[in-house]
């Protein structure tokens, strides 16, 4: 089972109030959830909206077609009514918006818009696009919400201004009686979304009541037993995962949509602790830095002193680290980046999406050290991986780029408590040594192997310089010690590629026997699992998906080994060059046979990735370009 | 008895004021009997850069200009390390010069040690951010162009709580100085007058010693009231360039809280429990326990 639902309206007028309230009442019922957030860069006066999917099952993606679209405002009619299949709620006192009243439509986005309403006679107004609608069978729902708002006012002797904050509440409201869940999920979501604002819960309620009576249910979905579940977003998972990991130091500069991590570890400096089952807490240091440059320099110098340390940034905030990360490589200095990537290059798509900065990661920083990037592909894996993350740069005393992009980090999902246990998730902290103080230590000795025992600054004297050094850490420019040196920085990525555990390097779902590979890397992963079911029964199409989650080192052997007595190598990537497809032919020497790419800023859906899929194998097309989305 | 200077071969070109520099940071972290494994000196690049490799106690080297955030977030994750900056003026105050402004708004409890010779030594003699306009030292091609910006009216204006100038070839002086600063709880800036023996042929020795005069003892804030007439009368002192060149401690401002301590306004169990002194895990298995933050977004 599943159903699709978005609310859209002026970015500020409590679009994601009414999101939050409707998923939670419905997450309440025992439903899992997968929802997105769209937006401008802006604070406020744009449209935005948010897409939500509804089932009895974990979901992973978002769909182009909607069972239930809820609007308050013209844009988001004019926007999204393309994308209606069911059931579509609007603004009675809209009807009569033409399309050049919405002055914050892009012209592009109205051509597009007047082009579609061209050739299906559609007169370009709301009243217009609501005869469209009927006639092809979609029931819309004309919701008076001024006058509930009156009635609200007069009943509560409050005035209008007040009243009108419950708009929200009306539009998620009627989206819910449709469902057929009883009304207390509603109440309670009310009282749990308003309980620092006690005081807004009657008028809430009293908006809710009012607004479930203007529909009948259709749906008749049915409450299952609740489960011990958790909403979280990409931002959430990364600090939590952060935090379960042992993380004592983050430094960061405020860019979109990294920040909300930082800000989330900000808000939770002080993590408890259990040892022996004592209780007890720990404080982690949040510092917002002048610059990228610095909150890496920072990250890396409280590395140094023995500290699990982070930072999180996005594409121009990254470009600024780059030369930092050189020299954790050439020093030896663990530090984790989270890169959260969003539509680039330059200033880009900056809230939107997108997988093109995959090379730049892998190929950050001047010169050759050894670097460990890896990438998540849902919440879950956002949360594991950023413990992985520690655990890597202290075992192989490197930097670690965490890939997070902003269709993660910006959705969220309801997961089981238990895909957020971590008991299983090891601390490993490598070489790392409380020596004798008053001993002489050689910070790189070669003694035992590619990695050196590491002493904290604070418990032992040690150097540490960016210039090529002995084993002491002072500068040399010796030839043979030259070569033994960055040999031994190098060798240690050939370590981690022997001792990172295959099922951590690639994950591998779907049919085994199938002829048609898919290789993905983040996000498409979701959408991905969720049409295997579809394509099986309606097209008696087999798929194995491998997602690829590191790219340095590069798992080229368990690659090879997984694309054998493959018929067709499917390449899905949200960018324009394929640039896990270059690696693929770059280490295995073969190349994808199809293409499926996007980059046009929003995450694949599963109508569009499905139909792909068809394309490719069915029709043998080589090269499908995506663009849907709003 | 502790050698605070290495073996390593020390590279800087004879009589570069840089030797001044290290004997007076060894001799004051020998004076104050700093336990080795617990300074840090981290430094940016360029010739006085080199200078950890040369002084016994932890060093990093790091890169141009950035020397300031790998300093406080070395002093962030231990606070009980005493964490010294060296860099040069190209350095501290050309390509890292928005660290050092903004290291003045946290008043992080570190001493910044700069290296001031009015050139780029390391890349051949260019003009750095101190050299006054119209100077034509010996490798530039043409007279400076650019107005030179005054270290410490910066660091003052900036926040730094601590702001004191001292000159090189005088390392006895310099050394007392540094020891102020060390002990100073808060940004301390050194600014540090040295000759350019080989790109430098205007501030010379002979040019700085006819020039410079040793200033007086009142420069501390001793009520919050009196801070603004003090930092007014260090900024005019500062402004002093010419035929006199003060030296000497100019403004100590002991009212404006430390960074950690404003750390520990949120975080009361900072200082007892900073993060490098956290144990996280026990036998592989961590120790922090995140089921309060799940209970906040559980359904």
């Amino acid at each position: 089972m599943k159903l699709t639902w978005m609310i859209g309206g002026e970015q500020g007028s409590g679009v994601d109030t009414a999101s939050g309230l409707f998923g939670k009442a419905v997450s309440g019922a025992g439903y899992y959830l997968f929802g997105n957030r769209e937006y401008y860069s802006t604070i406020k006066n744009r449209h935005s909206y948010f897409e939500l999917s509804i089932s009895d099952k974990k979901i992973n993606s978002i769909s182009e077609f909607y069972d239930i679209v809820t609007t308050f405002d013209a844009e988001t009619i004019f926007q999204h009514f393309q994308q209606a299949k069911g059931y579509f709620i609007y603004s009675e006192t809209n009807v009569k918006k033409g399309i050049d009243s919405v002055l914050s439509l892009e012209p592009e986005t109205k051509k597009e818009i007047l082009g579609f309403m061209n050739k299906s006679n559609i007169e370009p107004t709301v009243q217009g696009v609501i005869d469209y609608l009927k006639a092809k069978g979609i029931v819309v729902i004309p919701v008076n919400y001024e006058q509930i708002l009156r009635e609200i006012s007069a009943e509560l002797s409050i005035n209008m201004t007040l009243a009108e904050k419950s708009l929200n509440t009306i539009a998620a409201s009627v989206s819910f009686a449709l469902l057929g869940l009883d009304k207390q999920y509603l109440l309670d979501a009310i009282s749990n979304t308003f309980s620092k604002k006690p005081d807004a819960i009657p008028m809430n309620v009293l908006a809710a009541e009012k607004a479930l009576l203007l529909v009948k249910p259709v749906f008749n979905l049915k409450p299952i037993k609740k489960q011990d579940i958790v909403q979280i977003d990409g931002n959430t998972a990364a600090a939590i995962g952060k935090i379960a990991g042992g993380i004592g130091f983050q430094s960061y500069y405020p860019i979109t949509p990294a920040s909300d991590e930082s800000v989330y570890l900000e808000a939770n400096q002080t993590v408890d602790t259990v040892v022996d089952g004592v209780k007890s807490s720990r404080p982690v240091v949040v510092v917002q830095t002048e610059d990228e440059i610095s909150a890496i320099g920072m990250a890396i110098g409280a590395g140094l002193a023995g500290v699990r340390s982070a930072t999180a940034t996005s594409g121009p905030g990254f470009a600024l680290m780059a030369e930092a990360l050189s020299w954790a490589g050439q020093t030896e200095s663990p530090v984790v980046v989270t890169y959260y990537v969003r539509g680039s290059p330059s200033t880009g798509l900056p809230t939107r999406s997108g997988q093109s900065d995959l090379k730049f990661a892998v190929n950050v920083g001047h010169g050759e050290f050894p670097k460990i990037v890896l990438a998540s592909g849902d919440h879950a894996e956002v949360f594991h991986d950023a413990i992985l993350a520690f655990n890597l740069a202290e075992a192989y005393q490197t930097p670690v780029i965490h890939i997070i992009e902003k269709s993660i980090a910006n959705t969220y999902s309801t997961l089981d408590k238990a895909d957020l246990d971590y008991s299983n998730d090891k601390i490993d902290r490598g070489a790392l040594v409380h020596l004798d103080p008053s001993k002489d230590y050689n910070r790189y000795s070669l003694e035992n192997g590619p990695v050196s025992p590491r002493s904290p600054l604070g418990s032992s004297v040690s150097w540490h310089s960016g210039d090529e050094h002995s084993e002491s850490g002072h500068i040399a420019e010796n030839p043979t010690n030259r070569t033994i040196m960055y040999e031994k920085r190098m060798k240690k990525l050939d370590k981690a590629a022997n001792e990172i555990p295959e099922d951590k390097k690639l994950n591998i779902f779907g049919d085994s026997s199938a002829e048609n590979a898919v290789i993905t890397f983040g996000s498409p992963k979701g959408a991905l699992k969720d049409i295997l079911e579809d394509l099986l029964s309606q097209d008696k199409i087999k798929l194995q998906v491998i997602q690829v989650r590191f790219f340095s080192p590069f798992p080229t052997d368990e690659l090879a080994k997984a694309l054998q007595n493959k018929k067709r190598v499917i390449d899905v990537e949200n960018n324009y060059t394929a640039q896990l497809g270059s690696f693929v032919s770059e280490y295995l020497h073969i190349t994808p046979t199809h293409f499926i790419l996007k980059w046009n800023g929003r995450q694949m859906n599963t109508d569009e990735l499905k139909d792909a899929i068809k394309r490719a194998v069915l029709n043998d097309e080589k090269k499908i370009v995506l663009n849907s989305g709003m | 008895m502790v050698n605070y200077k290495t073996t390593e071969y020390i590279d800087w070109c004879p009589s570069c004021g840089d030797f001044g520099i290290v004997s007076s940071e060894t001799m004051a972290l020998s004076d104050l009997g700093i336990d080795r494994s617990k300074a840090v000196v981290v430094s940016g690049i360029g010739c006085s850069s080199k200078i950890p490799h040369y002084i016994n106690v932890s060093g990093v080297h790091t890169m141009h200009g950035r020397a300031i955030t790998f300093a406080s977030g070395i002093k962030l994750a231990n606070p009980d390390l005493k964490v010294l900056v060296n860099s040069g003026d190209g350095d501290l105050l050309g390509i890292g010069v928005g660290h050092f402004v903004s290291a003045g708004r946290r008043n992080l409890d570190i001493t910044i040690l700069l290296h001031n010779n009015g050139v780029y030594g390391l890349t051949k003699g260019q003009a750095s951010p101190t050299l006054h306009r119209g100077l034509q030292t010996k490798s530039l091609p043409e007279a400076n162009i650019n107005d030179s910006l005054d270290p410490l009216a910066l660091a003052l204006t900036a926040g730094y709580t601590f702001v004191a100038r001292a000159y090189a070839y005088d390392a006895m002086f310099t050394k007392e100085i540094i020891k102020k600063a060390i002990m100073h709880k808060g940004t301390a800036l050194v600014d540090i007058l040295q000759p350019c023996p080989t790109y430098n042929n205007i501030n010379t020795k002979e040019w700085y010693e006819k020039r410079i005069y040793k200033l007086d003892d009142d420069y501390e804030v001793k009520t919050p009231e009196e801070a603004s007439e003090k930092m007014s009368k260090a900024l005019i002192k500062s402004f002093e360039w010419g035929d006199k060149i003060p030296i000497g401690i100019f403004y100590e401002n002991n009212f404006i809280p430390e960074y950690g301590q404003r750390i520990a306004e949120h975080v009361p169990t900072y200082f007892s429990d900073y993060p490098a002194k956290q144990v996280i895990d026990q036998n592989g298995k961590s120790i922090t326990d995140i089921s309060r933050l799940l209970e906040k977004i559980s359904i």
